[in-house]
């Protein structure tokens, strides 16, 4: 069994009956393996399709989240319960609880360094003082607005007047590790803590210089939680900042009080061109300058790699993990009308939206899909059950079904030996933006039709 | 892809249709006789009885004496069981099950819900043999994903969506549809596709009495999927467990098959 990860968030979904016969078959050693290579800031176990479980049937992805813990020093536990198996848990590992336990999927994005920004106002109250104060903390950190009853009746009395209420759950350790989410079309990286030479391990460099190829240009360090910085960090973020510049791209931290490190290591930060706000939403919700700071019109210097022999000679494998793909998600047939090297071209590209995934390793480049916008919506009915016309919806689930294409193309090239990993993926709601970003750069563009209706293929470095 | 599967599914046999026909005027000699006639029919039903679930201390080999223990909604069941059989592929492809382990899976269905019938107080051939129809929807999906199963992979690892649902939303039509129109080719009891719609989870009855049973139906089948040789064969989440449909009959459930 494999976790499905979405937001930040790996959850592994058993149903039925877990118990110590079956639940070391659900988990095996190459789920755990496959598990610690997620993207992940919270793995948790849904409880929500099971029925019956004891403490055998447990065992196993308490084991999971322990070696997931030592390795990767993030959130573990279990969600989606009601009581009864809250208090079922709570016994079996009454003195050894070393997990999390999240009344709901829902509740744990709440604590997860890279979900939604939005400020929620959330009541809490469980039998557990060092609980209440431990949770209020940490959604305190994360942005949110907590606030504690004062007893039981107090719960009771206030709990329709919130957006979540915190009863049945339990905070073990949390994460601290470099978390990284996409907003729209930038990037946010959540650091925590004190930061010092460490941050040179943590921090994922190749997949910061493959969201710069792929065109990302704003980058934010989401530092509430950062409790102090040293000089050895300092020059990190320094020379990050010039590395970054090299490709017009703008780096911001978010929420670091200038009480939490010397007045000179801001002045250096600045002069390397990093820019400071007091807080996420000074950069998120004022969209003009979110538009600046996205770099829409201007050229980049250092990223104009052209296609080579080695990445032209992957194409037909690239080529035939997007189709695929798309033929299954839509239920359409593929037909291929051209192959040229070039800029991207479009004639035209009214209702259309496109999305960008970069691939690094043991090759590297970048495929572009230009999408008609039926085609998109069209995966959205598979993914989310209904049609939709909400444009962020639409992109996210561009952004999911770029992912699918990108983990194709993954398995496909690691048949032939050659070992990648790909980058998250950016969309583009209109077209002009894509255009002006890949000016001057050269790839291989095949122009395709999904039951007549056009679809364009890029791949690039 | 449906349609053609469909198209492709051959009527039953002569020899069965026959035996059925004995078995439901409740003529067990004469259903045995003709049963006895089909080699295949005869070696399936001697390896399934023997079976440990079925719980025969002596090896039983002779088809008068199967159908005689068997009584005749048992040895309808079992015909039907065959029948069902006819469907499975020699080699399955998405899910990791064997001949072997598809008849256990059977076995295993075909008894307890003899057990859960008895409990709820129900004789009724017709229904007895739904439970028949069930593993279909393991057949189908099989056939139906089995070529895709790479880039369906895929799609779950982005989205935890379980076959069924991958299917009604693409096709608009289900594993369940599918075991319906088998179903009506094989002229079984109206009864029994009704049964099993209602055991998708997704698809309650309006008839009461066809909703308890597709709640029952669909526990059995859960708890059946959550032993470590289905778990094994990955058959765990092919469908999705709907825990509110079975919540109030659950405490039964768990009595009945005493787990504790």
């Amino acid at each position: 069994m494999r976790a499905v990860i979405k937001n930040g968030i790996g959850i592994f979904s058993p149903q039925g009956f877990l118990d110590g016969n079956n639940s070391s078959i659900l988990v095996t050693f190459e789920d755990i393996e496959a598990t610690k290579k997620l993207n992940a800031d919270i793995i948790l176990v849904s409880l929500k399709k099971v029925i019956f479980f004891n403490r055998n049937g447990l065992d196993i992805f308490v084991k999971l989240f322990t070696k997931i813990r030592k390795d990767k020093h993030i959130t573990v536990g279990f969600c989606d319960y009601d009581e009864k198996k809250f208090n079922a848990i709570k016994n079996f590992y009454a003195n050894d609880l070393n997990f999390s336990l999240f009344q709901t999927k829902e509740i744990a994005e709440l604590f997860s360094p890279t979900y939604s920004n939005d400020k929620r106002d959330v009541l809490i109250y469980t039998d557990d003082k060092s609980q209440n104060s431990a949770i209020a903390i940490e959604l305190h950190d994360n942005g949110h607005n907590p606030i504690l009853a004062q007893s039981k009746q107090d719960f009771l009395n206030k709990k329709n007047n919130f957006d979540y209420v915190i009863s049945n759950s339990i905070l073990g350790c949390m994460g601290n590790s470099v978390a990284t989410r996409v907003t729209g079309n930038a990037i946010i990286y959540t650091i925590s803590t004190f930061l010092d030479a460490e941050i040179g391990n943590k921090f994922n460099i190749a997949y910061h210089n493959n969201s710069l190829n792929i065109g990302f240009k704003l980058f934010i360090f989401d530092a509430y939680k950062v409790v102090s910085m040293n000089i050895h960090a300092l020059n990190f973020f320094s020379k990050l900042a010039s590395y970054s510049a090299e490709y017009n791209a703008t780096i911001c931290f978010a929420g670091l009080s200038s009480t939490k490190f010397p007045e000179s290591f801001k002045e250096t930060l600045e002069d390397s061109g990093i820019i400071f706000f007091n807080q996420m939403d000074d950069i998120l919700n004022d969209e003009k300058q979110l538009k600046e700071l996205t770099g829409v019109t201007s050229v980049n210097t250092k990223n104009k790699r052209h296609i080579n022999k080695a990445t032209v000679s992957e194409l037909p494998n690239l080529i035939d993990a997007t189709v695929a793909t798309i033929e299954m998600m839509t239920n359409a047939k593929a037909l291929k009308e051209s192959v040229n090297i070039q800029e991207v071209t479009l004639k035209n590209h009214t209702d259309m939206v496109a999305s960008s995934i970069g691939f690094y390793g043991d090759l590297d480049g970048m495929i572009i899909l230009v999408f008609p916008i039926d085609i998109a919506k069209k995966t959205c009915e598979l993914l989310i059950g209904e049609e939709t016309d909400d444009t962020d919806m639409i992109l996210d689930t561009l952004s999911e079904l770029v992912n699918i294409v990108g983990g194709k193309m993954k398995t496909i090239l690691s048949d032939e030996n050659v070992n990648i990993n790909i980058t998250l993926p950016r969309t583009y709601q209109k077209i002009s933006t894509l255009l002006e970003n890949t000016k001057g750069r050269k790839g291989v563009q095949v122009d395709l039709a999904f039951d007549g209706k056009k679809f364009l293929f890029f791949l690039t470095r | 892809m449906i349609d053609l599967y469909i198209q492709k599914i051959p009527p039953a046999p002569k020899a069965l249709q026959k035996t059925i026909h004995y078995l439901n005027i409740g003529e067990l000699t004469k259903a045995s006789s003709v049963a006895k006639e089909d080699l295949a029919l005869s070696s399936y039903l001697k390896s399934i009885v023997n079976k440990p679930i079925y719980g025969f201390r002596n090896n039983v080999s002779d088809i008068p004496q199967i159908f005689g223990i068997l009584g005749v909604s048992g040895a309808k069941q079992s015909v039907y069981n065959y029948l069902l059989t006819l469907l499975s592929p020699d080699k399955w492809s998405l899910f990791k099950l064997n001949s072997n382990s598809f008849h256990e899976l059977q076995a295993q269905l075909s008894v307890k819900w003899k057990i859960i019938l008895k409990h709820l107080n129900i004789i009724d051939k017709d229904i007895e043999s739904a439970i028949t129809l069930l593993p279909a929807s393991i057949i189908v999906c099989d056939a139906l994903f089995g070529e895709k199963i790479e880039d369906v992979n895929l799609l779950r690892s982005v989205n935890n969506l379980d076959f069924n649902t991958i299917l009604m939303r693409l096709c608009k039509f289900d594993l369940f549809d599918i075991c319906e129109e088998i179903s009506i080719k094989w002229e079984m009891p109206e009864n029994i596709s009704k049964i099993i719609q209602a055991s998708s989870g997704k698809k309650e009855s309006s008839e009461d009495s066809i909703n308890i049973l597709g709640k029952w139906m669909h526990l059995l089948l859960f708890y059946e999927l959550s032993q470590p040789i289905f778990v094994k064969a990955e058959l765990n989440d092919f469908i999705d467990f709907n825990i509110e449909y079975v919540s109030d009959i659950y405490e039964e459930f768990a009595q009945l098959m005493d787990i504790k």
